[in-house]
């Protein structure tokens, strides 16, 4: 590569610099020599760091394990202090739901353990489903059946309650059935 | 190739390659060394391997800069978790007492350095490589991981703001010097 003036200017100086970074250099040797020493210490190291790795999986495991079987034994009286809300209202709902409605004196599972597959966790979700459809018709028919014409008060009138009760003429009971046909008993 | 073979030509290429690992480590002393040490460690353990597509020199500077970088990257993590507790030695610390101290008096070199330090460090790489290690463009552009347009963009940039800075600061200073050596002129 052919150089113009600044450029030879620039590799002037470049080759000072170079000069002055070899005296600095370290030696080969032993920069070799400790780079052969240090994989005996990254051996080390990474025995440690496996060390540590394993330590801290235990640690999980226990910890997983250990809150798995405290969840697991939990007070009978809590699932019976907090039924599920829904048992009452689907007597036809399967029976892994309604696990109070069984007659029995055992205590009922807690709630945790109910639905552990997946399957079942489906199937109480069903359920759920069903109980809250059949709640909603129950409240819809009731609102049919209460519901009032707003025109029904134009209906009414004050004569109404002469037509619909008896006569009050000062006269007792037994008078009044004289009026009516006799019949034969 | 073995590794004695391999450790022959390493010794060869050694204080070229001192001078390029200080290139990549921002001229510091001790990381450079440290780098050049973790080049051979890897050499050794077979993670960095000659498989002959290049030359030895391009192989072995593209080893350096990337493990510079992985250093760096390294001790910037390190200082981050740390919180600076393992203090950095200044520069002038690591260099005391070395022969570059009695080198670095030469005014004009220490506007060099300062003016190279302040380049980008794909400009100061390019630079280095084609006018310190007498390297070809293509063989640069190699060594840094790029085409050989990038590389001959690096280049001309940085050849253009070492020169700018460097007229400058000549200037600067010319000022300067004549008025210590002549009090009396403007």
């Amino acid at each position: 590569m052919e150089l113009s003036g600044e450029e030879k200017k620039i590799q002037a100086l470049f080759s000072e610099l170079k000069t002055a970074d070899e005296q600095t250099a370290p030696l080969f040797a032993r920069t070799w020599n400790r780079a052969q020493i240090a994989p005996r210490r990254s051996r080390v190291f990474s025995f440690a760091l496996a060390g540590s790795a394993i330590l801290l999986f235990g640690a999980l495991v226990s910890f997983a394990l250990w809150s798995r079987y405290s969840a697991g034994s939990l007070p009978t009286n809590v699932a019976k202090e907090n039924p599920p809300k829904v048992v009452n209202s689907t007597p036809t709902s399967n029976p892994v739901t309604n696990p109070t409605t069984s007659g029995s004196d055992k205590p009922a599972p807690p709630r945790r353990n109910i639905a552990k597959s997946p399957r079942q966790r489906i199937n109480a979700r069903h359920d759920f489903a069903e109980i809250a459809d059949n709640r909603k018709l129950a409240q819809n028919a009731k609102a049919i059946s209460d519901w009032q014409s707003p025109t029904a008060d134009l209906m009414n009138s004050s004569s109404d309650e002469l037509f619909s009760s008896l006569p009050q003429l000062n006269e007792n009971a037994s008078e009044l059935k004289s009026f009516l046909p006799s019949r034969p008993n | 190739m073995d590794i004695a073979e391999l450790k022959d030509e390493l010794e060869k290429l050694h204080s070229a390659s001192f001078g390029w690992a200080l290139n990549c480590c921002r001229r510091d002393h001790a990381e450079a060394e440290e780098v050049l040490q973790t080049v051979y460690l890897k050499i050794l353990e077979g993670k960095a391997r000659f498989r002959g597509e290049a030359s030895l020199k391009t192989w072995l500077f593209a080893v350096i800069r990337k493990t510079a970088i992985g250093e760096y990257r390294k001790r910037v993590v390190r200082n981050l978790v740390f919180l600076g507790s393992s203090e950095k030695p200044s520069e002038a610390a690591t260099t005391a007492g070395a022969p570059a101290v009695i080198f670095e008096k030469s005014e004009t070199q220490k506007v060099f350095r300062a003016a190279l330090q302040k380049l980008p460090p794909r400009q100061r790489e390019a630079l280095h490589l084609v006018f310190y290690q007498d390297m070809s463009l293509s063989e640069a552009a190699d060594v840094m991981g790029i085409s050989i347009g990038s590389a001959r963009q690096h280049y001309d940039r940085g050849k253009k703001h070492l020169r700018e800075w460097l007229s400058q600061t000549e200037t600067e200073h010319g000022i300067e010097w004549r008025r210590k050596e002549n009090p009396g002129a403007v």
